[in-house]
């Protein structure tokens, strides 16, 4: 008779998969529920297709690199088309709509469902958070972190990215305009230095002609192909791609343990309570549907880990109806982003970089950076081209540039481009350094997810999401999209063009469940026992600025280790 | 977007060439599906979403904001299609303004500041993604379920700007700024 797992972990992205490989390891019987497909599992080899044969698995032996790859084309329309791309938000049967989230607003929010979460096509930054944005703001200190944040970086694990052509750009702007290098992982000072990245280091025989590209994509070691966000399927097989998504990292590491399975095609729909002789609500499981047949099914355990994101964690717990909270789904922040394009002529780059053009596409897509504790961070974006014009030319809360040109000195373009604007624009882009401007927003209360009562899917009333960001967040934002300007045009960018995107834009989402409202120092939530919150959502913050999935994955880790202690 | 104008650039390939538009119709036509009591239907977007841009475009040409032409772009086209390449981005800009009479838009726009701010933002982001992705390289295969397209040639706006595609790799290693060595903290950890 098959017995009931100690834990549920819903979700296996940046959060679940860690916990549940720690949970593993403490040898706690863990089941997790993923709503999305698996790519890179014998047991689906064609996931998007065919509800394959089996249900979960858990043997390491299943995982498959060469599957991995054939499924993961890295091509962009293919992989990260937000209606049916194989990351989207949505079902693994791609001839069905994605998920719906009411955004009533110009929106792209940016997930992906699957084994991996949207770690699938996260570009693996991973920094630490700002020590100044926890301290005295968080109910615990950055300190408690370190020993996390460590375990964490060794397992992905994280390296600082190589340099290439828009790397060494950026780093002579950067220099130009007057910042210095910051070479550390705890950020207290202003200063630029590369990304942090969960991506192996290049093979020693990147740049030896005696190995042909296409060997070396079966290599251990980054190729600097510029795939990041495709999920760069290149390595000798699943588990040492350079490409550190949890679905390569955490997942078989959590398998090898003999102790988690995973359950793909799986949507929670319900958490299951019940109250406890002390009057308590407390876990008793959860309801799910399969997402390829619509079958019902409920599954005990003794503790249940929400890890479902930003968007669906308060959206399960108010679907569930469990005790009212003022501050479920409330207090959201997205780092209000923008982003700054500079084009260059060839002689300045041949001066500066000794190449003629930058080809912002080669090397991790994401690769360096400029702290700036107090505003946010600045970061370089190298993205292939659909995924550049949409954004930067196609996405913008300013307008049209032809009918509303920039009224600032700063910027030559502004807002979308249309015509021969946008030829023009895009015919210079392998001559452009692009930097996103990411920043340090604060938490409101009236930035939420909440129910939309008049619109429900397969799975209960669908995610209603708002975000308008403080009179302080947009000055912020102002001030970084000028130093990065100011950068760009130090690096000798003969034209910049500033996107000024709406404020609906989420790529990273946090604070929807925060520690000290919905959740305590241990990420159990304050209201229901045995239930625990293992994604962005408990952020206290937006970190200060930095990409939240390495405090997340730190934070699994030091909640898993609590959650053992206290129920096992 | 660009677009054909194929008298004025005889080289060059406009969105509507490559069938763009058919990109976005299938995008807003499978972008939403909700639950009605026991089924699921899609809510699709394109076809009132046409109506929208000429309904918008109507009112625009009777408060002589823009001018229509005689002729439309195409047979039995809407008033939107009677208007100039810059007069149709105005009639965009003012649904994206709601700078008109929301009650005169069709259903489900009618009134409905936040659906509209979301299409007429998605019109412009599917038209960038659909001409600047692998899409149109789909060629016949284009509308096929995504299971069921093959690439039958090299992207031609790939080809036009200089991205080399789906690559293995490329020998551009410069060194490493520093490594996880030369931070306090960095390797201490590590086996």
């Amino acid at each position: 008779m098959k017995t009931d797992p100690d834990v549920i972990v819903i979700g296996s992205g940046g959060g679940g998969a860690v916990i549940a490989k720690e949970l593993g390891e403490l040898g706690i019987n863990t089941l997790v529920l993923e709503a999305g497909p698996w790519y890179g599992n014998k047991k689906w080899p064609e996931p998007n297709k065919t509800k394959g044969q089996a249900k979960e698995s858990s043997d390491p032996k299943d995982l498959d690199g060469s599957l991995y790859r054939q499924q993961l084309t890295r091509l962009e329309n293919d992989m990260n088309d937000l209606v049916t791309g194989k990351f989207r938000w949505g079902a693994a049967d791609r001839r069905r709509t994605p998920w719906y989230r009411n955004i009533p607003d110009q929106a792209v929010l940016w997930q992906s469902a699957g084994i991996g979460g949207s770690t699938l096509h996260y570009y693996s930054n991973s920094p630490r958070a700002f020590p100044d944005a926890i301290n005295n703001e968080w109910p615990i200190q950055y300190n408690e972190l370190i020993p996390y944040y460590e375990k964490v970086e060794a397992t992905l694990p994280v390296e600082f990215a190589p340099t290439t052509t828009k790397d060494a750009l950026f780093y002579y702007g950067a220099d130009k305009a007057g910042f210095s290098e910051n070479r550390t992982l705890d950020v207290t000072t202003i200063g630029y230095r590369p990304q942090p990245n969960a991506i192996l280091p290049p093979n020693e025989h990147l740049m030896d002609p005696n190995y042909s590209m296409e060997e070396l994509s079966h290599m251990e070691g980054c190729t600097l192909s510029g795939h990041c966000g495709q999920g760069c399927p290149y390595g000798p097989s699943l588990e040492k791609m350079a490409k550190r998504t949890t679905a390569v990292s955490y997942v078989p590491l959590a398998m090898e343990t003999g102790n988690v399975i995973f359950r793909p095609n799986t949507f929670v729909t319900k958490v299951l309570t019940a109250y406890s002789s002390s009057g308590n609500r407390q876990i008793v499981g959860v309801q799910v549907r399969d997402t390829w047949t619509g079958e019902m099914e409920e599954i005990r355990a003794k503790v249940v880990v929400m890890a479902a994101g930003c968007i669906e964690t308060p959206r399960l717990w108010l679907n569930s109806e469990l005790p009212y909270n003022p501050w479920v789904g409330r207090g959201l922040t997205n780092h209000y982003m923008d982003m700054v394009t500079g084009t260059f002529d060839e002689q300045t780059l041949m001066d500066i970089v000794g190449t003629p053009s930058v080809n912002p596409f080669v090397g991790h897509t994401s690769s360096a950076r400029l702290d700036y504790p107090g505003l946010g961070m600045i970061e370089i974006i190298g993205e292939s081209p659909g995924l550049s014009a949409q954004p930067l030319f196609g996405f913008s809360q300013h307008g049209y540039n032809l009918l509303k040109p920039t009224d600032s000195d700063i910027w030559d373009l502004e807002g979308r481009l249309v015509g021969s604007e946008l030829e023009k624009a895009m015919n210079d882009y392998t001559r452009t350094l692009t930097l996103s401007v990411i920043t340090d927003d604060e938490v409101l209360y009236r930035n939420r997810v909440e129910l939309d009562s008049n619109i429900k899917d397969e799975h209960g009333a669908v995610p209603l999401v708002y975000y308008s960001p403080s009179e302080k967040s947009k000055q912020r934002r102002e001030q970084l999209a000028k130093i990065a300007t100011a950068i760009l045009r130090k690096a000798g960018a003969k034209t910049v063009h500033r996107s000024d995107l709406p404020p609906n834009y989420f790529i990273h989402l946090h604070s929807t469940m925060r520690m000290g409202f919905v959740v305590d120092t241990s990420c159990e939530a304050y209201q229901v026992e045995r239930l625990f919150i293992a994604d962005n959502s408990v952020d206290y913050n937006a970190l200060g600025g930095p990409n939240p999935t390495l405090t997340t994955q730190a934070l699994a880790t030091r909640t898993a280790k609590r959650l053992a202690d206290k129920y096992f | 977007m660009p677009q054909a104008n194929t008298h004025q650039y005889a080289s060059f390939f406009g969105a509507n060439d490559m069938g763009v538009y058919a990109y976005i119709i299938y995008a807003l036509d499978h972008n939403i599906q909700i639950q009605r009591q026991l089924y699921q239907p899609i809510v699709p977007l394109a076809h009132p979403t046409a109506v929208m841009l000429d309904s918008a475009a109507t009112q625009l040409v009777n408060n002589r904001q823009v001018q229509a032409f005689s002729q439309s772009l195409f047979l039995n086209g809407g008033m939107f299609s009677h208007l100039s390449r810059e007069d149709r981005i105005r009639t965009l800009s003012a649904l994206d303004n709601l700078s008109l009479d929301l009650y005169l838009l069709p259903s489900p726009f009618q009134n409905n500041a936040g659906l509209i701010k979301f299409v007429v933002d998605a019109l412009n982001r599917f038209a960038m993604f659909g001409y600047y992705s692998e899409w149109p390289a789909y060629g016949t295969t284009r509308l096929n379920q995504p299971n069921n397209r093959k690439l039958e040639y090299f992207p031609l706006t790939w080809q036009k700007i200089g991205y080399p595609g789906v690559s293995f790799g490329y020998r551009a290693f410069r060194g490493f700024l520093f490594t996880m060595d030369e931070v306090e903290g960095g390797n201490e950890n590590r086996s």
